[in-house]
């Protein structure tokens, strides 16, 4: 139930779309619109799907959120109460209905979704955002610096240990992190503790979750950003600057760099879906106040309207970068024409 | 294999001396040093977002709600060591004759937050407000709602369907008074009459600052600060870091996380948790006495605290209420006898060919190892068992109460009436082994019925024998309740069970 798997399909992050081949813009206004309704159209699907899904869990809402020595009577008592002997799509729609207003409905323990997630989902942007950038900067420089000289030595380490990173999975990082720069040092704290406004109580409680997050993501950034580079240098026009006699680091940030771009926006902001669902896991070890733990406790509450508001902002907000992806391809595509 | 029969003992004089000076143990409970006034202790609760509630009569799904509801609101009675049941709202407390009346007396100079005296009428209103919450029945069993009256202003009656003599240990679990006529929207703002008062609360996170004039005495802290914590394990991190004072309940594992860190103190509850092995007696392949006594022998009890509480815990006799003053440790302590189970099994002609099935859950860390621990240890006698997991809900929902062998779990009390009352008497609605036994049935109606001490831990006896011999349950062992501390804390709590949120004599050293 992580976001990431319920992110709407992003352009895949292969050299082909990034070629400046297609027609340039004729009218982005009409296609954003129609991409914005393919996505609208896709989520509302996906809100669907994860409706049905829980649906399919074993126990429902009623009975996960009961207490031992509650009567059958109670059970069913509360159950009507939170509608669930309505049929499931009647509850769906009933939700959605809500949504146009910004109502994301009730939880099965009747606070509004919209309190749970008024402070949490804040909190999981900024660590995402956070991450999302430190990743687009660690891999470009990276992968710009083992572009430098391919098949240098420098290129085959970065090659080889993004290729290392990216199995990594985000909790086996955080573990290390806590332990190393934590527990042994004593540098950073290891946990992050809110305060009385709900956020981290100290920006320092940022670094650590953050990292975590965002070294399997450069692993993956880094061979997108190094393959798309490696594509460019191909290019005509790269040949023709290098011929120039141009020096590298001018012919890279000039000629290779531009051509490189909409691949590697692509290759972020596919990430954007896997840092909000590596955000999931990795708030739970930093004790981090986001959506991961409000999530993780609604899909044991079997609490569907929470769950599906979770992935219905995490869902805009991944639409939301892939969009903007989608506009920078355009854009550099009719720059270049 | 002698020393097993004492465990229980031992486990509990390890924790009252704490070993010497150079044991950090000693300066969390101990008393010697006198308590400073100051500081504000940073509390780590384990809690989940989803499950957060303000209700004092709410549900308590969360550690951390139930510590900041049980600092800021006062239930009539608390745990104490001996007797097991001490004042607290109510100062004092009488029953009629036939044990069924009972008069609670209001601690005087009780006040609420907001400077108004609490009444009789407020206590009434806050139970009679618990009483009608879904789970109501079970947490005042025998106590009808119009059976809870005022009787001037500091007096509260309350009428029990039957005699019952433990009924001022049942207003102790959660009857947290608030004022008369507070409304359900304005729940979370109701003033209360605790040792802290609420400074401010936000998403499971809660300041709560001292009560300067609470009834019970004198409250050392300045504040305290409480983080509710997703895991375990970063509570255990966070206090390994120095950013909490206090891993309240944090368990066996983290203990041993810790236990390389002398700095740091590991505070044992002993009694804190029960594990049973739950056998249908009902119907099914574990209804003959013999089979539940076969597997009662065959279960090697200094294995599983070794293996499943990490050696956090004490060997048990499979009768529930250890920590009570009353339970009966004259009994055999059971040991492990396979030859002996072997002929049990041969004798009620069991069927050692099937493979039966055990279910279990992760609900609690521990559980679902102990099953799979006990179908390696059974095997030995020839019982083949195969371990099934089930997830939290299913597990509620169709095994609880109706499966013919499970594992369940009791951490909220101490006392043996208090789990005959729940779980063993014929009509009790939590029956999990669906056992009846009349005898049981008499000796327990005779039991609470009997005010005078003497009289009634002799009854209770009674009561334990039958439960040892026949009853379906399988008590290997008794997790202790593990609280993890930073050197400055103080007057911690070391009781079992709801003890655990005491922490009004707290101090920090400075």
């Amino acid at each position: 139930m992580s976001p990431d798997t319920a992110a709407p399909a992003g352009p895949p992050p292969t050299t082909e779309g990034a070629r400046p081949t297609r027609a340039p813009v004729l009218l982005p206004l009409a296609r954003v619109g129609a991409v914005v309704l393919k996505r609208a159209v896709l989520l509302a699907m996906l809100l669907a799907l994860v409706f049905l899904t829980v649906e399919l869990l074993p126990g429902d809402a009623a009975t996960a959120t009961s207490e031992r020595g509650e009567s059958g009577a109670d059970l069913q008592q509360r159950r009507e109460l939170l509608g669930l002997d309505r049929p499931v799509l009647e509850r769906f729609w009933d939700w959605m209905s809500g949504l146009p207003t910004g109502d994301l409905g009730t939880s099965a323990r009747g606070e509004k979704v919209t309190d749970l997630l008024s402070t949490a989902f804040p909190n999981t942007l900024l660590l995402g955002g956070l991450a999302l950038l430190l990743t687009a900067a660690l891999s470009l420089a990276l992968g710009c610096w083992a572009a430098l000289r391919p098949g240098g030595r420098v290129d085959r380490a970065v090659s080889a240990t993004a290729t290392a990173v990216l199995a990594l999975p985000e909790f086996v990082v955080a573990v290390a992190l806590v332990l190393v720069l934590s527990l042994w040092t004593g540098w950073l704290p290891a946990v992050t503790l809110a305060d009385a406004d709900g956020t981290p109580g100290d920006w320092t409680m940022l670094i650590l979750p953050a990292l975590a997050l965002t070294v399997p993501q450069v692993g993956w950034n880094v061979r997108i950003v190094r393959a798309a580079l490696a594509d460019e240098a191909r290019a005509p026009h790269v040949e023709t600057a290098v011929l120039d006699g141009l020096p590298p680091h001018r012919v890279l940030t000039h000629h290779v760099l531009p051509g490189a771009l909409p691949t590697i926006t692509a290759g972020l902001a596919t990430s954007t879906g896997m840092l909000l669902g590596g955000a999931v896991v990795v708030e739970t070890i930093f004790n981090y106040p986001g959506i991961g733990s409000v999530l993780a406790s609604a899909v044991t509450d079997r609490d569907s309207p929470v769950i599906a508001g979770v992935t219905a902002l995490a869902g805009a907000v991944i639409t939301g970068v892939l969009l903007l992806a989608d506009l920078v391809r355009d854009l550099t595509a009719g720059v270049r024409r | 294999m002698l020393w097993a029969g004492g465990a229980i003992g031992a486990g509990a004089l390890l924790t009252a001396c704490g070993g010497g000076d150079e044991k950090p143990t000693a300066s969390a409970t101990g008393g010697s040093a006198k308590p400073v006034k100051g500081g504000t202790l940073r509390v780590g609760a384990l809690g989940r977002a989803g499950a957060i509630t303000r209700d004092p009569h709410g549900s308590q799904a969360n550690e951390s709600d139930y510590l900041i509801l049980s600092l800021i609101y006062d239930t009539l009675t608390v745990p104490g060591t001996k007797p097991n049941t001490e004042p607290r709202l109510a100062a004092s407390w009488k029953p009629s004759a036939d044990l069924k009346t009972w008069r609670f007396t209001i601690a005087k100079g009780a006040k609420f937050h907001d400077g108004a005296p609490v009444t009789a009428e407020d206590v009434v209103f806050s139970l009679k407000r618990l009483r009608a919450t879904p789970s109501g029945a079970s947490r005042l069993p025998g106590i009808q709602e119009k059976n809870i009256s005022a009787e001037g202003t500091d007096t509260v009656v309350i009428v029990s369907d039957y005699a019952n003599a433990e009924l001022p240990l049942l207003v102790r679990l959660t009857t947290f008074v608030i004022p008369k006529g507070t409304s359900d929207k304005d729940i979370a703002k109701a003033p209360g009459t605790g040792p802290f008062k609420l400074d401010w609360f936000r998403g499971g996170n809660a300041r709560l600052v001292r009560n300067e004039d609470w009834y019970g005495g004198d409250v050392h802290l300045d504040a305290i600060e409480v983080k509710i914590f997703e895991s375990p394990q970063a509570m255990a991190s966070a206090l390994l870091a120095g950013q909490i004072d206090l891993a309240s309940n944090v368990g066996a594992v983290a203990a041993r996380t810790a236990e390389s860190r002398k700095d740091i103190q590991t505070v044992r509850r002993p009694n804190d948790m029960a594990m049973p092995i739950v056998m249908r007696t009902a119907d099914g392949p574990f209804a003959d006495p013999k089979v539940r006594e076969a597997l009662r022998l065959a279960v090697d009890r200094e294995a599983m605290v070794k293996q499943v509480l990490s050696g956090y815990g004490t060997v048990a006799n499979d009768v529930l209420g250890t920590g009570d003053p009353a339970y009966d440790k004259s009994l055999p302590q059971r040991t492990r006898d396979l030859a002996k189970a072997k002929e049990l099994l041969k004798e009620a002609k069991f069927d050692t060919s099937k493979t039966y099935e055990l279910y279990t859950t992760e609900d609690i860390s521990g559980l679902a190892e102990s099953a799979t621990l006990f179908a390696t240890q059974v095997r030995e006698a020839g019982v083949k068992v195969k371990v099934v997991k089930q997830e939290s809900a299913t597990f509620w929902d169709k095994t609880w109460l109706k499966g013919d062998l499970y594992t369940t779990y009791w951490g909220t009390n101490d006392s043996v009436v208090f789990f005959a009352s729940k779980t063993m008497v014929s009509e009790s609605g939590t029956n999990e082994a669906g056992w009846k036994n009349e005898d049981f049935d008499a000796a327990y109606e005779e039991a609470i019925g009997t005010a005078a001490p003497v009289e009634r831990t002799a009854l209770l006896k009674v009561l334990q024998k039958i439960e040892y011999d026949s009853s379906g349950y399988l008590l290997w062992g008794m997790a202790d309740g593990i609280d993890l501390a930073g050197p400055k804390v103080h007057g911690l709590p070391e009781l079992p069970g709801y003890g655990r949120v005491q922490l009004e004599r707290a101090w920090l050293a400075r």
